[in-house]
């Protein structure tokens, strides 16, 4: 296979992070068993809690950019975020999902995560 | 092959993108193969992606004063 | 059943020689590009072969890849399913048309973290000031170089960049402005040594076959 690196970095590591999980991709695409589709159904669930944790976090780091926002509100906003952050590493667990699983491809606008 | 180990797995996550990501969509057996699912995944996609762009655009409403 | 591998003119130049052997199903000005298809394991390495059939029918035309692992039953199945899309096809194809695609992805140099510390801050506050910084910090990559090499692409898409990316984009380059194209990627290497620039390609234009 021709060489595909037109400039590589001193360090590639950064860019091999997916590697462990492509023969589940891989695998996934030709599976159709009855457990993989109720697995697949939890992972849309949570890819869409996903999705809003990922756009209120967003929004609310333009409100504190804004100013908008007290100390306080500031503080409780940050740790509700970092609890969720937490929950959803629970339930990803829970469900034997990694964070790529819920890493939904947007077409154009590449990827969730 | 003058690559080395590294070289070949960043270039194999850049292709898997590609080839599993990208390409022309066109409806075939394997695409079908967990057809329901799929199905939802279109859905899912195109609602997510109005969502993201709306985001991105500024047009989402102000988050409540509760918080 | 057949597998597809990518679209192009009908007529064009003779199907290169590979195993396993191609076929072209015609739908008027266009053609599908097939084989037989072959109950393979999928692995790193059917991807590859995949992708070398691929580059070999690009090497002297233009073509949209099809996504991998597209099999219909025969050939009238294939005719229809591209007849269906037609226009869209030939319009795609043309908007691809003696150009290839690169991909760009960018990280922190050195041992500097991009991805946010969720659960060690103890502080609401500091958790978000770590995300800020991470996003604005992506921002900064994303400035210093989705303007230089879009001006040197036809088309362009921006990814969302994968932890520990900070950003991510993949650009539609005529066939020969890669070396140049590869020289302003070293060239704002050398300018942003707190960044790292990963370049890959040429490849065939996947990104850029569906609207």
């Amino acid at each position: 296979m021709r060489d595909k690196l037109l400039h590589a970095p001193p360090d590639l590591d950064p860019f091999a992070t997916d590697l462990p999980r492509i023969p589940d991709v891989l695998n996934r695409r030709v599976n159709a068993d009855p457990e993989s589709l109720e697995k697949g159904l939890a992972q849309l669930v949570l890819t869409l809690v996903e999705l809003l944790r990922q756009l209120m976090e967003r929004q609310a780091l333009r409100r504190i950019d804004s100013g908008g926002l007290s100390d306080e509100q500031e503080e409780r906003l940050g740790r509700t975020f970092m609890e969720l952050d937490q929950r959803m590493a629970e339930l990803r667990e829970e469900f034997g999902l990694t964070e790529e699983d819920l890493n939904l491809d947007l077409g154009p606008l590449g990827r969730l995560l | 092959m003058s690559t080395t180990i590294a070289e070949r797995e960043v270039a194999l996550v850049d292709l898997v993108d590609r080839l599993l990501g990208g390409g022309v969509v066109i409806a075939g057996d394997i695409t079908l193969a967990v057809a329901d699912v799929d199905l939802v995944y279109v859905q899912l996609r195109a609602l997510i992606s109005s969502v993201a762009t709306a985001e991105e655009k500024g047009v989402l409403p102000r988050m409540g004063d509760a918080l | 059943m057949i597998e597809l591998y990518a679209i192009t003119d009908n007529p064009g130049p003779p199907l290169p020689d590979v195993a396993p052997p191609l076929e072209l199903v015609p739908i008027d000005g266009l053609a599908a590009v097939c084989t037989p298809a072959a109950d393979a394991e999928v692995s790193a390495a059917t991807l590859w072969r995949y992708e070398e059939v691929v580059e070999a029918l690009m090497a002297d035309r233009d073509l949209l890849p099809v996504r991998y692992g597209t099999r219909l039953d025969d050939e009238r199945a294939v005719a229809r399913a591209v007849n269906e899309r037609r226009d869209e096809l030939a319009a795609a194809l043309d908007r691809v048309r003696g150009a290839v695609e690169l991909s760009v992805r960018v990280a922190a140099a050195g041992t500097e973290q991009a991805s946010p510390a969720a659960p060690h801050t103890s502080s609401g506050a500091e958790y978000l000031r770590l995300r800020s910084r991470a996003k604005a910090s992506r921002d900064r990559a994303a400035r210093a170089l989705h303007e230089p090499l879009s001006a040197l692409a036809r088309a362009s898409v921006e990814g969302r960049p994968r932890p520990p990316e900070l950003f991510r984009a993949t650009y539609l380059v005529e066939r020969d402005a890669v070396e140049s194209f590869a020289e302003e990627v070293a060239g704002l290497q050398e300018a942003n040594a707190g960044l790292g620039i990963l370049c890959t390609g040429p490849w065939p234009p996947y990104s850029f076959a569906e609207p």
